[in-house]
């Protein structure tokens, strides 16, 4: 069994109009048996990005505390935000330096980039477990039920949804991939990043 | 008479020069020895009756069974030499589960009555290479009584293997005067009490003993509750009601 | 030179009796229609082996069979069956029902339990009693009737999609409505197109063309099927029930 499906797990990432949402199940599990039901697997990064990670669980963790480390850093000697793209190639970078022994994850990344004229424009990213980058122009997924989330996807979404759309396009996206794979589910938590807030929802689902 | 019939009535598979196979002709004969049996058919279901000879007071009627069941929607009544009957209600049985089995639904009258005829021929020298046959043709005809899509029906077999529809029939001992009887009687729009009645008054005209529900058997086969043997209780009933 | 010495040790060979062909079958059934439709790519492994081979087959005028997985013995399988319908039909004076069909199959398939056909079949068609249904099997015979299936390549990517659009999965029906157990045909033949389309987008095996088999039940009218271009009828009477074929493109890459 592959390493990529210990854990279990789904994380899913589209674009809407001036807004992007980003969402995760949120199973743990150990192969078949599942451990928590309350395991996010997407983190904030800045006010403005969100970063979904699915794969091995311990690395998700530890990831995440790398990730936080070098946006810190990134932060402090920029003394800015970091953009979603400079932020994806951060992504990529570190994955690919653990070329030959990877961590055990796929990143889709979701945020908000800012223009020169100041309005806001949609940016989401995936990646592969040593970083090689997909920017897409709809939707990113990874993780377990990747299949099954790219056929529902490929279904209910269209361009230039508005956030409460989005939010619910990506939430029966997750909800009914999910409820197809043994490997995830249990719940969803959804954000939805829009320029003046985010909105941050937990779905309930099927428990089994 | 035995000089037309020389040699060619002992082959069970051989015509005679004019045609016949006579060894058939002979079973179909010995049909006509055995207790009268009759079918009726309405709209509402068919009936079956037959006459069970009780030879001895010490011979228990119930012992004798000359109507059986060949699904929940098919039953049969006999005439003749009862003990082939066991091999061709067996035979009509497993193929009516066959049916059943590989496509979800009841077998039809006619293909449960087709399957039985399919063995009657079967007779003969067995060649080399192949299952040993049966020595002779059956000695029983049969009265098939069943319900389908196509509703009530009611076929009669003889050991030549041919079948053919009736809206009432009779066979055995009696069967030519039953049959006259039926002839008059039978109308298209019957009830099933009717039926039951005239099965029973057909019956009773054609036997040597006085009719009483040890004597005689009544089935019936409808769409609501399919094949059913009619208890002494409700045999009584209508015996008295005759 | 060769010696004694260097002669190569055993060898194993192996004949592998089957192949996986790819594309993707998918059955919606309405209260008084049935679609049956799949993709015409055949291929092997990244081949392409044919742009146009049929999956979904006209059984009778109610019943249509799609099969998906290793070509040959679908083709193989269809073949058998439709021989079976005929001696039905000899022997019995009539048309296999559907649902006789679904069980013929499943003694058919499991007849070979050991040597399985390797296909997933689907049995669309029109019940005895005027409904649509539509019948899943597994390669070994397990069978099920459904509202609706997706098989093949792109399973995983349809299916889902399905349960959230025909059976309202993961949605709630506004106060005091419910959602209907079955969708009206112009609704139903659009769902397919997406899913096909979706699936065509995203799966490498799918792709090329579509054939959309639509069954009607005996007396209902074309409603639905009005104004769909290349709309072809492929039924033998028409007092019973009507069979037609739909024929779309799918992107070829």
């Amino acid at each position: 069994m592959s390493i990529m499906e210990y854990n279990g797990g789904s994380v899913i990432a589209m674009v809407g109009k001036g807004c992007v949402a980003i969402g995760s199940d949120l199973r743990l599990g150990n192969q078949a048996l599942t451990v928590a039901t309350n395991f996010e697997k997407v983190f904030p990064v800045t006010d403005r990005i969100y970063l979904g990670m699915s794969g091995l669980a311990t690395d998700v963790v530890t990831l995440r505390e790398q990730f936080r480390f070098r946006v810190n850093m990134y932060t402090i000697k920029e003394e800015r935000d970091i953009e979603p793209e400079a932020f994806a190639h951060l992504v990529s970078s570190t994955l690919y330096e653990r070329r030959f022994g990877p961590y055990f994850i796929e990143p889709v990344m979701a945020g908000l980039w800012k223009t020169q004229k100041g309005e806001h424009k949609p940016y989401i990213a995936a990646a592969d477990l040593i970083g090689c980058l997909n920017f897409a122009k709809d939707f990113v997924v990874a993780g377990t039920a990747s299949e099954k989330l790219f056929g529902v996807a490929e279904g209910l979404w269209e361009p230039d949804l508005e956030p409460e759309d989005l939010f619910e396009t990506i939430s029966q996206t997750l909800l009914n991939g999910v409820d197809r794979d043994a490997f995830s589910g249990w719940g969803a938590i959804i954000h939805v990043i829009t320029p003046d807030k985010v909105i941050t929802r937990t779905l309930k689902g099927r428990m089994d | 008479m035995f000089l037309t019939r020389s040699e060619y009535d002992r082959g069970v598979n051989t015509f005679s020069p004019e045609g016949r196979l006579f060894q058939v002709e002979y079973a179909i004969e010995a049909i006509k020895l055995g207790s009268t049996t009759v079918g009726v058919r309405t709209p509402a279901g068919v009936v079956l009756g037959v006459e069970k000879r009780v030879q001895s007071p010490l011979l228990e009627s119930a012992s004798i069974e000359k109507i059986m069941e060949i699904d929940a929607h098919l039953g049969c009544a006999m005439s003749g030499l009862t003990a082939d009957a066991r091999t061709m209600v067996d035979h009509a049985r497993v193929t009516a589960q066959n049916h059943a089995f590989t496509y979800d639904e009841r077998i039809r009258v006619e293909s449960a009555t087709q399957a039985v005829c399919d063995l009657a021929l079967r007779f003969g020298e067995s060649v080399h290479d192949e299952e040993a046959m049966m020595s002779r043709p059956f000695g029983v005809a049969l009265l098939i009584a069943g319900v389908d899509e196509q509703g009530p029906q009611l076929f009669h077999t003889d050991p030549s293997g041919t079948f053919m529809r009736y809206e009432a029939k009779a066979i055995g001992s009696g069967s030519e005067a039953a049959q006259s009887e039926l002839q008059d009687k039978w109308h298209k729009q019957m009830t099933l009490r009717e039926a039951h009645i005239l099965t029973l008054r057909v019956l009773k005209q054609v036997m040597e003993e006085k009719l009483d529900q040890h004597n005689v058997q009544l089935a019936q086969v409808t769409p609501e509750k399919g094949f059913e043997i009619l208890d002494e209780v409700r045999l009584k009933e209508l015996v008295d009601d005759m | 030179m060769s010696s004694l010495n260097d002669v190569a040790g055993p060898q194993q060979r192996q004949f592998n009796p089957y192949t996986e062909n790819g594309g993707t079958i998918l059955a919606i059934a309405g209260t008084d229609f049935s679609v049956i439709a799949g993709d015409t790519r055949q291929s092997e492994g990244y081949n392409i082996q044919t742009r146009y081979a049929p999956k979904v087959f006209r059984l009778t005028d109610r019943a249509v069979l799609a099969v998906n997985g290793f070509a040959a013995d679908g083709n193989m399988f269809v073949k058998k069956v439709k021989q079976r319908l005929e001696w039905y039909r000899h022997a019995h004076a009539k048309d296999m029902p559907l649902h006789a069909i679904a069980r013929l199959i499943q003694t058919m398939l499991y007849a070979r339990r050991f040597f399985p056909y390797y296909v997933y079949n689907i049995l669309g068609g029109i019940e005895d009693d005027g409904s649509g249904a539509v019948y899943s099997f597994d390669p070994v015979g397990s069978y099920e009737r459904e509202t609706c299936r997706a098989a093949g390549a792109a399973q995983s990517l349809v299916q889902p999609f399905l349960d959230n659009q025909i059976y309202f999965k993961n949605q709630q029906p506004a106060p005091g409505t419910s959602f209907p157990a079955h969708l009206p045909l112009p609704i139903v033949l659009k769902l397919v197109i997406d899913s096909f389309t979706g699936a065509t987008e995203r799966h490498i095996e799918v792709g090329d063309g579509l054939e959309m088999y639509v069954v009607l039940a005996k007396g209902r009218d074309l409603s639905g099927l009005e104004g769909i271009v290349g709309l072809q009828e492929l039924s033998t009477k028409s007092d019973g029930e009507r069979i037609f074929v739909i024929r779309r493109e799918l992107k070829k890459d």
